[in-house]
């Protein structure tokens, strides 16, 4: 599985924050994305409403992962049923072996890649390389980090933080091409270089945007028609997806075509959309004579388990909380440490790999909400950042503590402190007490309390007032003219 | 004869089953209405989408040409059948086209193709076994080539879309190696949206039971990437320039 540095989220961030070229293309990317978004849904579409839309999807999504059982095996058969491989892989170790016997099967030398997250989370390339099989990425913005040897910066925009002077230097690296800073020159390097992979390659492996179990129909959204390439010109074709892909049937896919493709560039409709069921048949003149489809867990059966996580399975990947969220937009993808980032990454990271590792990222969040509000299909995710905070607090049967003991203890004080109204006076009698020597102008400058002290760091904390509200209430409210 | 049941499939679903808090699976399929609807129900929605089709055939042209033309299509058209095969010529002309390949489909008949590429000295290769070829030649003749010419199965005009499904005739990489790329549209082949085009696909998939076509393409404008700078760029994989012709 690819390396979870989820942990350094507050280091990475500080550093993110501080490099130029990081702060320069987020600053004129994502105002790209947002404004190319809100035109493409304020346009028509058809009958019905970019909200009912959104409701009806949520509503489909939830169904769908609520019965996923039925829909998994309804695929399974649908897929075979059409002369294709089924594979169920518990975690991306199980899933990279499953694409190794496969390779070594057919004897492949090099394998081409369309865009695919889940091989993200596997670390496939790695993988393959190690099996002595050569993966190419050839989506343009995979091509790129790939030759960089780093990890996406953005769900459907990997390499945007890379000029194109970054990218000219690769290219002349890698390719041995003469430096340009013309863009479509660029293109047509990575174009020529990016050919002969698709004429040789013995493989492609891509991953899902939509699996529809009544069909077994995989569904792939692309711009630049690798993906087109990649599932037509090899002898064998690997799909691989999260378990949670699945659609149940042909009909719902309009609805999430349309959100799609909206919420993630602004799109009408992107270039291609290829509909993927089973291998060439005998009769086809090309195409894949063999392909197989992986349903990847590792970890999603973690959100799943829980009730409020659980939505969290119905994304589409479109990239719209990201570019709205900002957070994101000030730290960047590489920051939260995994594969996903944004506020869809701060929500899936710890459960899927580990919640120790990931503390800190339900917490890179304002909750500000406009994440939810640009959600396609609505999921709710500053509720689920609450919820994992609770649960990073309270700890919970399904993964370890990660509150420190103090801060447990801490809460516990403060809950016999404020339980009851008896309580409640008796303990802010004490506290007035207590801050007397510590109080300089209605505030207190700092709390010398270990953990708590680090809020007064930077700031002063209100004062208790000397005089309870109900105090003020029994002496009359009318006396002495004003209350205060 | 299908492939085998995966080792892991039972325990896999199982633990997904628990996840959810059972432990049995489902006696019956879930409640979902595009999945439920049986041949008879889906027969009639098919009539209501043809019927609907038909009337707003006029109306459904002029927004795809809306559409097609935003997502950066040139459209032709529509024009009558014996003009079709020299709008597809000049076209061939103007991008200076030498090497042409084609599908083989019905529309190659009513639309003579390769006799007005012919008047202008270029010869189309038809890109079919039968014809020719192992599947190595075939791969080689349409990445050199400059120029694809397809029919398509259905126009979409929700979102300018041209429907190309690959079979017998119609290899997956005419309509995407070449340069270039020409669809020919038939008046009668254009839907209103994508709902109208998944319904049939549905009726088909149920009348045959449960045959889909291998593989489907939506084509929806040129092969293009921004993924350098955000920078609109056109043709990256696939073709940067498409032609769409469409036909009374």
């Amino acid at each position: 599985m690819a390396k979870v540095k989820s942990a350094e989220f507050q280091k990475a961030s500080a550093r993110a924050v501080r490099d130029e070229g990081i702060q320069h293309a987020l600053t004129h990317v994502m105002d790209h994305f947002t404004e190319a978004r809100a035109e493409a849904i304020a346009t028509d579409y058809s009958d019905e409403s970019w909200e009912a839309m959104r409701t009806r999807a949520a509503a489909i999504k939830a169904h769908t992962i609520g019965s996923l059982d039925y829909y998994l095996d309804l695929a399974d058969k649908s897929v075979r049923r059409n002369g294709g491989h089924v594979h169920f892989a518990d975690d991306a170790a199980a899933a990279t072996q499953i694409v190794i016997d496969i390779a070594k099967r057919h004897g492949v030398k090099r394998a081409i890649k369309s865009k695919s997250m889940v091989s993200e989370e596997m670390g496939l390339n790695d993988a393959l390389e190690r099996a002595g099989i050569e993966p190419v990425e050839t989506d343009l913005g995979e091509y790129i980090i790939q030759l960089a040897g780093e990890t996406p910066f953005h769900i459907i925009a990997p390499a945007m933080h890379k000029t194109r002077g970054e990218v000219s230097d690769l290219f002349h690296d890698w390719l041995k091409s003469a430096p340009t800073s013309d863009i479509a020159r660029l293109c047509s390097i990575a174009r020529e270089a990016l050919r002969e992979k698709f004429e040789t390659a013995e493989m492609g492996i891509t991953g899902a945007n939509f699996v529809v179990a009544e069909t077994g129909t995989v569904v792939i959204v692309t711009n630049e028609g690798n993906g087109r390439m990649t599932t037509s010109t090899p002898r064998v074709h690997v799909a691989i997806c999260g378990m949670e892909k699945l659609l149940p049937a042909i009909e719902d896919l309009a609805l999430f075509l349309r959100l799609l493709p909206r919420s993630a560039t602004g799109q009408r409709a992107t270039s291609y959309t290829s509909f993927i069921s089973g291998p060439r048949a005998a009769s086809d003149e090309d195409g894949p004579e063999e392909f197989h489809l992986i349903f990847v867990d590792n970890g999603r059966l973690n959100l799943l388990k829980d009730e409020v996580l659980r939505e969290a399975l119905s994304c589409i990947r479109c990239g719209a909380c990201l570019n709205h969220c900002p957070v994101y937009r000030k730290v960047g993808g590489h920051a939260y440490g995994w594969v996903y980032s944004g506020p869809i990454g701060a929500v899936v990271t710890g459960p899927m790999t580990g919640m120790k590792q990931a503390a800190d990222l339900p917490y890179a969040s304002t909750l500000c909400g406009a994440c939810r509000d640009v959600c396609p299909v609505k999921i709710d995710l500053p509720k689920l950042l609450l919820h994992l905070r609770h649960r990073h607090a309270e700890g919970s049967p399904r993964d370890e503590r990660t509150g420190t003991w103090m801060e447990r203890l801490y809460m516990r004080r403060w809950h016999d402190a404020v339980k009851t109204r008896g309580a409640l006076e008796r303990s802010t009698r004490l506290g007035r007490l207590l801050q007397k020597p510590l109080v300089r102008r209605g505030k207190l400058r700092s709390l010398p309390l270990p953990l708590v002290s680090g809020w007064t760091k930077d700031r002063d904390f209100p004062a208790l007032a000397p005089k309870p509200f109900r105090q003020i209430w029994r002496e009359g409210l009318g006396e002495g003219g004003d209350a205060g | 004869m299908p492939a085998e049941e995966h080792p892991n499939k039972a325990a896999f679903l199982q633990r997904v089953r628990e996840a959810l808090g059972r432990s049995e699976p489902l006696l019956h399929m879930p409640d979902h209405p595009t999945l439920k609807a049986a041949l008879p129900r889906q027969e009639e929605k098919v009539r209501t989408v043809r019927a609907r089709v038909e009337v707003s055939r006029a109306r459904n042209i002029k927004r795809l040409v809306e559409t097609a033309t935003a997502a950066s299509w040139y459209v032709h058209g529509p024009v009558a059948a014996e003009d079709a095969a020299d709008v597809v010529a000049e076209i061939a002309t103007g991008l200076r086209a030498r090497r042409v390949v084609r599908s083989s489909e019905d529309i190659f008949r009513r639309v003579n193709v390769d006799g007005a590429l012919r008047r202008n000295g270029i010869s189309a290769t038809v890109l079919a076994s039968g014809r020719s070829r192992g599947r190595s030649t075939l791969k080689g003749l349409a990445f050199e080539a400059d120029l694809g010419i397809t029919g398509v199965t259905y126009a979409i005009a929700e979102t300018g879309t041209c429907v190309v499904t690959p079979r017998k005739g119609v290899a997956r990489i005419t309509s995407l190696a070449p340069p270039a790329y020409v669809a020919l549209v038939e008046a009668d082949q254009v839907l209103g949206s994508m709902d109208d085009y998944f319904a049939l696909t549905r009726l088909a998939h149920q009348k045959s039971r449960g045959r889909v076509p291998t593989y489907v393409n939506f084509i929806s404008g040129p092969s293009r990437t921004a993924d350098i700078e955000q920078t609109l760029t056109i043709g990256v994989h696939g073709p940067g320039v498409v032609h769409m012709v469409l036909i009374e």
